[in-house]
This record gives C-alpha cells, structure tokens and sequence, in this order.
C-alpha cells in the first residue's frame, strides 16, 4: 500500500517541488504518505459500482474508458447488441495484448472456453454472449491502475477494447489517452465547426474538394438511395434517387459524413447549415388528363463541369432533371427536359412559406403547375424571398 | 573456377561433417518463394478498400470506403481519381480502359469516362431493382460476369442490431423480423442474376453475408458467407440456380413459399431443404471471415496452383487456397493456407490476379479487425513443398504434393494426424465443434513417383470436418519442408 502511493506521489510532489525543498524530500514524502494512508481510511472504504457496458457496432464498447475509485466491488453488465458474438475480459494492467495473443493460441480449442485462456492475467471475464443477451460479472479492484478491458472473441481483440481506471485522480484527455482505441480517442474532424463560414471543410480524400461535389450517402428525410449535391460549399440539395425528386435544400454548407463513413454505417449523414426548402407535398408529377401517379425508375447521372444531371422515367417518359443556382444565389433552378410526353404532365409545388415559384412555361394554379403534352423543356426557379 | 569448387566442396564437407548444419541453413519458409509489397498510397486516402481489378491498359483500380474510385500506374507508381461520391462500394467489373461496373448499396452502376478525360462522367443505374430498407447491414457484392455475359451480385441480410428507416425502397414484409438476421423488402439474402435483358431475377436463396462471388475453371459459381446465425462456421457454397443454401431469411420472397416465418420452421425441415456448402472454414484458428474467391488464371506465373481457387480472410495473414473436387455429384474439397511470409498482412478482402501474375490484395478494416492498404505478392520462381490436392478415397485421402516427398518424413504415420468434427446448423449464432474425435491413421502408401501419399483412415463419416495437420514432411532432397499443414475436408460425401 504505502509503495504503491508513494510511486504515484513521488514524480508528482517532485515536480511541484521548489529546488531547495528536494532535499527534504524524504522527510516530506513520509509525511505525505502518511496524511495520503491515514485519508484513504475514509475515502477508500470498499464501495459498490455498476457499470453498463454496451456493444456498439464496428467492434466497439459504448465506453471506451471508465473510472472507479481503488478498492471498488465493480459489477460489470455486458449488453451486446450487435449481430455478432463478444465477451467482455478485464485483465491486470498493461496485460492486454498479451491475455489476446493467448486467447488466439487456444485454437479449436476457443469455442468452449468462451475464448477466455486460462490465465493470471485475467482478473474477470464474461462468457461469449450471442447477440441480444446480457451478463452480469463483479470483482474487486483493490488497487490504483489502468486494467484493460477486451473482447477475446477471434479476430475482435486488436480493435475492441477499452480502459477502466481505478484512481480518484482526473483522467488524461481522451485524445491523448494510448489506453483506448485509434477511432474512439481521435474522433474526426468536425465539418459543423466550418457551418457559416466560407472556409472550406478539410477534404477526408486524396484529392482537394471540388464543387459541385456529390455524395450518395444516407440522408434524414430522404429514402435510402440518397444523393446530397452541394453546388457549391455553402448551398446544397438532396435528391432521393428512390423515388426520383428534389427532397429539400439547404444553406451554410455540405454534409458531414463523418459518423457514416465511422462504424457500421447505420448513422446518417449529418447536414451542415439549415434547411431552408423542403418538398412536403411529396412526389411532384401526375401524368396525363387523369393525373396519374406514375412508377419511376431512376437511370443515373451525367456530369457536366461536375455538375449533375439526374435522369430517371415517368412511367414512359424520359426525364433529365438538373438543379443550379440562380444568378443572385438566392434560390434554384430546377431545369427538366422530357422525351416521349405526348400527355400532359402535372408538377405539384405546393405553397412552401418563404419560396416563390416562377416557371418558363405551363399554366400554375393552386400550387400545381401544368405542363403542356410534348413539352421539351421546363425551367421552375425557386426563389427565397 | 577453383576457388568457387573448393567454397562448394567446403561447404559440402561442412554439412557432411555436422549434421547439425542443416539446422543452420536458412529455414525453409513462405517468404523464400513469395514476396510481398506494399503499394504506395495516395496521402489522405483511408484505405479501406472495398473493391480492386485491373483495366485492360495494366491500370489497376480500387474502389475505397469513402466513395472514391482510383487509379493506379504500376509503371509511374501515380493515383489519379476516376470517380467518386459512391456510397460504400464493394465490388468492381472492368468492362474496357474507359468503363467500369460498381455495385455500392443502392445499386450497380455503370461508370464511365465518356470525353476521354481519364475521370468518369457518367454514371448509369444498370440496377437497382432490389430493396433497401436503410438497415446498416443491407450490403451488396458483386458483380461478376459468366462466360455469357450475364451478371451476378449478392445481397447481405439486414441485422437487428439496427433497426429500418421511415422511408425505405422496396416492397416491405415484416414475415422475416423474427431472428437476428432478416429480410424485410426483397431480395435480402439472394444471389441475384441480371440477364442481357437488363431484367434482375433471384437466382439462389439462403445467405447471410456474401462476401464474395467468383467462378472457377469451369464456371461453377462460388459464393462465401460468414458464421453467423445458422452458419457454424463460415463456408463456401457452389452456388445453383433455384437452390436453397441455409440461411432462411430470404426464404420469405421465393415464389410459393408459405406465410410462415421462416425461423418457425422444425430445423430439420430447413436442414432437409438446404444445399450443404462445398467447403468449411473452421472458425477463429483457420479464418473468421472469408472474402472474395479468385481463380488463379495466371497459367504458373503465380506458382504451381494455377487452375485453383483462391479466398481471402479477414484476420490471417494469408489467403486460403481452396482444393475443391466433385464427389458423388457434389462439390467438396479441403482449404488450405497459402502463406506468404510476415510481410503480409490481414484484413484480405479483396483479391486480383495483375496481368504480370502476380495477386494484388485489397485490405480492409472497416468494422471489423483488419489492416489498409494494397498489397501486391509475387511468385519468386521456386516451388514450395505444399499439397497440391486432397481427394478423397473410398478409405481415406490421397494428398497429393507440388515436389516429390522425402520417403521416410512421408511414411511417418505420426505425421498425419486427424482430427473430426461438426459445426451444427442452427439458428444460434456459430457453433462450436461438436462430436470432436481423433481418427487414427491406419496406413500410409507412397507413390512411386514420390509425389502422392495415400492415407487410410480408421473411420470415414460423412458430415464431418476432417482436419488434417500435417507434420515435417519434407521433399525428397530434405531441403524443402512443408509449409502450409493445416488441410480441412469438408466430408458432406464419401466416395463410393
């Protein structure tokens, strides 16, 4: 006990030491070991803790560090939600590596020691959880440390783990802290900070960031075959290449497809800036006297100076849809072209508050526009006014 | 002259003298036949690749994580983009040196540079006829072409580890929610055939998480998949029209298949109903997640296993070669390590032959323990002591060697040992070994010409693993050793 404090006092105490005190070191240390070993009889008293760890997906524990007082009961639930299997083992400090490398050693062996090797290394372990299942483990941590937690299942020990801290003292920052993993310590940089700004966002490619710029990603209110556009880096779209239209539009940047691009993939993309368009009336065109609702089929792309033109089918009829900025950069220009339309069209606006709508041709009525059988070319402007 | 005679003869009289100095001689080992590289990346790629070929021009392309579509020179060692903005593409099809196919979640795409600018500016929906419900898990491979033209790609079931979007594509039936893994808009669990027609149908059922589609010699269509729920362990199935390969999810969109949830099924009406997989990948200590099977077409350029297939695994630092015969009118065989040596490294998803021979490794960690980066592996000319085929007798197995074997290492009977055992099928997720026993080695027979051994078994059972772990056989002169000693037949037939 007395050792151990004094290994943690001693580079501490020195350091904050004037010069002319080291040499009373000695004398001062006993001291502070003595008012530090008469002080853990109170705060040290053995204390109970529970702590939920929770399996995120990309072989991750919700926490990748925790800290509990020394001489801590630890109970320890395990909640492993993912769809694969995982353990959860705590090992003595700095034992990490090693308790994985003989987990890996058992071989065929694996499967039915819950891929847990018979070891002084480990301090506590679950059993291999299924996917769904909970387990609930306590042990003692008498003494101050850093003790490794990790899943042992094959193949998940390199990447899966994390740090319980047995101390009273304040962690080290996150970022700096080697005890936990590459992705959870670093993060990525965050694109929102730039939202408002004309600064571009760093570019997460091997190439700097063009605009327009695309990604399909997936996007809030949008269906899951999305494609964000930013035509430049302040002013973006959303097209659902789904159901084949414009969803909404937003100002003040691109996405941040950070948490996307990071685990499972299940996190959408975020939007960076405020949306200040959205389609509410849904999908826009009706076809013929009837006003049909016709079965779309998205066809692709093509990019002209990286600018897209969306191509998709109304029932028969061929449709190219580029969206632009208009002139004075307050609003969209939506530019469609159509093939084999002998029938006439209709295209829904709707009456969004803050938009106007302007269009090269047709009859507008009641939020909903009439385009005339064979026409060519429609050009619809939105403007924010 | 002389002086290079009398450094051989004291080099010989050295080894004659000591025995020992055969210990002393470099060991034996992959790196003496292969040679690993890596390739240079381009600053501020995250590597993670997800899909690799080679344009017909020697260019080779990679499809990365984060959408990006890139070129690489061997000859200038530079990256240029080709395209960008895909969402999670997993596979790649070079059509010509303008034109490729890449299948990213929503759909396979046409990618084409059409001003010759040497970045794409096209992108065409070849297809995106299948469902999606924003499941995380509702990944999609492929494509791969037969000899006709038609292409096929594979699609991932969705987990319940996440759940599904407000808005999804797709026709949606909540039959399959049940279990962890499931199909809620269609084809989720299928292999998926597109015709010349453009018309995409549903070819096989019963997949997990196939990662990885490919043909061999003769253009059977292989497909892996990863343990799992109902998958022990992972396997390779030849995959058949019409068929039904175990996972029941899809079940639910295979034309007159009941309303019933799949899952609710007696297990061994759904065992009765399965096509067995042609080979096992015992889990954890030989591979926990096979990727992407390739024919070694190199025509000996990359080593004596020319004609075989090869697959990659996630967490091994080698590729597996797949010895594969047809049994009984069914395909089965053993895999087998290829090592390379401790250049290489894990995270081997996606593979391709170059045109020079050599096989170009895309890795990956996205998710999963792995490894980034590009590696390229060539053949250094030798051959290696490795076994060249595993077929199996009416007693037990003939193991067929590159080189002619050592005649005592090979009638050594201690150095075969065999092990059997099962992986049960079932809904839970893998399996352990079950039944594990020891079958003896009664006896061993060399063939006259020194290449081929022929091993009889106490007990041949079918439905078993046999694992076989080879000992120190060496080759004829006692120079070469055996390298790779891990075989495990995938006994679904005996031989009658």
């Amino acid at each position: 006990m007395i050792f151990k404090v004094s290994a943690l006092c001693c580079p501490k105490i020195n350091s904050y030491l004037p010069g002319i005190l080291k040499q009373s070191l000695k004398v001062f240390l006993i001291c502070a070991v003595t008012i530090f070993f008469l002080s853990n009889q109170t705060a040290f008293a053995q204390r109970d803790t529970t702590i939920t760890l929770k399996v995120l997906g990309g072989l991750q524990f919700d926490l990748p560090r925790f800290a509990v007082r020394p001489n801590t009961k630890v109970t320890v639930i395990l909640d492993n939600h993912d769809d694969m299997a995982h353990n959860v083992v705590f090992t003595k400090p700095n034992s990490r590596l090693k308790v994985v490398d003989e987990a890996l050693k058992l071989g065929d062996k694996g499967a039915k020691m819950d891929y847990v090797p018979n070891s002084p290394l480990i301090l506590a372990h679950t059993k291999i959880l299924e996917p769904g299942r909970t387990e609930s483990i306590s042990f003692l941590i008498e003494n101050e440390g850093i003790y490794p937690y990790v899943c042992t299942y094959p193949g998940h020990g390199y990447v899966m783990y994390g740090a319980m801290y047995a101390t009273t003292k304040a962690l080290p920052p996150l970022e700096k802290d080697l005890n936990v993993p590459e992705g959870q310590r670093l993060g990525t940089p965050n694109m929102a900070d730039h939202s408002g700004h004309h600064m571009a966002p760093a570019s997460p490619h091997p190439y700097p960031l063009e605009y327009p710029l695309l990604y399909r990603t997936f996007m809030p209110d949008c269906g899951p075959a999305a494609i964000a556009v930013a035509l430049n880096p302040n002013e973006s779209y959303c097209f659902d290449a789904g159901k084949c239209y414009l969803r909404y539009a937003w100002s003040g940047g691109f996405v941040d497809n950070t948490d996307h691009w990071k685990g499972n993939g299940n996190k959408l993309a975020k939007i960076v800036g405020s949306v200040y368009w959205k389609d509410e009336t849904g999908f826009p065109f009706k076809a013929g006297k009837n006003q049909k609702i016709p079965t779309v089929h998205f066809k692709g792309y093509h990019l002209t100076k990286r600018l897209p033109a969306f191509r998709y089918m109304l029932d028969e009829i061929s449709v190219s849809e580029t969206v632009k900025l208009s002139a004075k950069g307050n609003g969209i220009i939506r530019e469609f072209t159509f093939k084999n339309n002998p029938d006439v069209l209709f295209f829904t606006t709707g009456n969004p508050a803050g938009i106007k709508f302007t269009f090269s041709t047709g009859k507008y009525k009641n939020g909903v526009l009439e385009i005339p059988a064979g026409t060519a070319r429609l050009t619809i402007t939105s403007t924010r006014i | 002259m002389t002086m290079k005679i009398l450094k051989l003869l004291s080099v010989a009289f050295l080894f004659w003298q000591v025995p020992e100095a055969k210990a002393l001689a470099p060991k034996d080992s992959a790196a003496t036949y292969y040679e690993v590289e890596n390739i240079p990346l381009p600053d501020g790629l995250i590597a993670e690749t997800g899909a690799i070929g080679f344009m017909p021009d020697g260019r080779f392309v990679a499809c990365f994580h984060r959408g990006e579509v890139m070129m690489y020179s061997p000859k200038t060692k530079k990256w240029k983009r080709f395209a960008e903005g895909l969402h999670d593409p997993l596979g790649v099809l070079v059509v010509n040196n303008h034109e490729i196919l890449v299948m990213q979640r929503p759909e396979l795409t046409r990618i084409t540079d059409t001003d010759g600018d040497g970045e794409a500016d096209d992108y065409q929906t070849v297809t995106d006829d299948f469902g999606l419900s924003g499941n995380y898990h509702e990944f999609a491979f492929g494509p791969i072409a037969d000899k006709q033209g038609n292409l096929y790609i594979s699609l991932n079931l969705a987990s319940n580890g996440a759940g599904i979007r407000p808005e999804i594509r797709g026709k949606y039936d909540s039959l399959s929610r049940p279990g962890r893994m499931y199909s809620c808009v269609p084809y989720r669990g299928w292999v998926m055939k597109l015709g010349k027609d453009g018309k995409l149908k549903p070819f096989a059922v019963g997949f997990r998480s196939p990662n990885g589609l490919g043909f061999d010699a003769e253009g059977k269509l292989y497909v892996s998949d990863n343990q799992g729920d109902w998958l022990g362990t992972s396997k390779l199935f030849h995959v058949e029209e019409g068929k039904f390969y175990g996972h029941p999810a899809g079940l639910i969109w295979k034309e007159d298949f009941p309303r019933v949830v799949p899952i609710t099924l007696p297990v061994a009406k759904l065992d009765s109903m399965r096509t067995k997989e042609s080979i096992q990948f015992p889990h954890g200590y030989f591979a926990n997640s096979p990727t992407q099977p390739v024919l070694d077409n190199t025509g000996g350029k990359f080593g004596p296993f020319s004609g075989q297939m090869l697959i990659g695994d996630m967490d091994h630092k080698y590729v597996i070669r797949l010895l594969m015969e047809e049994v009984d009118g069914a395909m089965q065989g053993a895999c087998v390590p290829l090592s390379f040596g401790a250049k290489m490294r894990i995270g081997n998803n996606r593979l391709v032959f170059a045109p020079d021979g050599s096989l170009w490794v895309g890795q990956n960690d996205h998710g999963w323990a792995g490894a980034r980066g590009i590696q390229r592996i060539s053949w250094k000319g030798q051959t290696p002591l490795d076994v060249m085929a595993m077929n199996l007798t009416p007693k037990g197995f003939d193991l067929t060697f590159t080189l002619p074997v050592d005649k005592e290492t090979a009638l050594e009977l201690a150095n075969y040992k065999f092990r059997r055992f099962y992986y049960e099928y079932h809904q839970a997720y893998g399996s352990k070994q079950f039944d594990v026993q020891d079958v003896a080695v009664k006896s061993v027979v060399l063939s006259p010409d020194g290449k081929k051994v022929s091993l009889e078994l106490a007990e041949m059972k079918p439905g078993y693993v046999y694992e076989l772990k080879a000992g120190d056989i060496t080759s004829e002169n006692g120079n070469k050793s055996l390298i790779n000693r891990l075989l495990c037949y995938s006994l679904n037939r005996l031989k009658k």
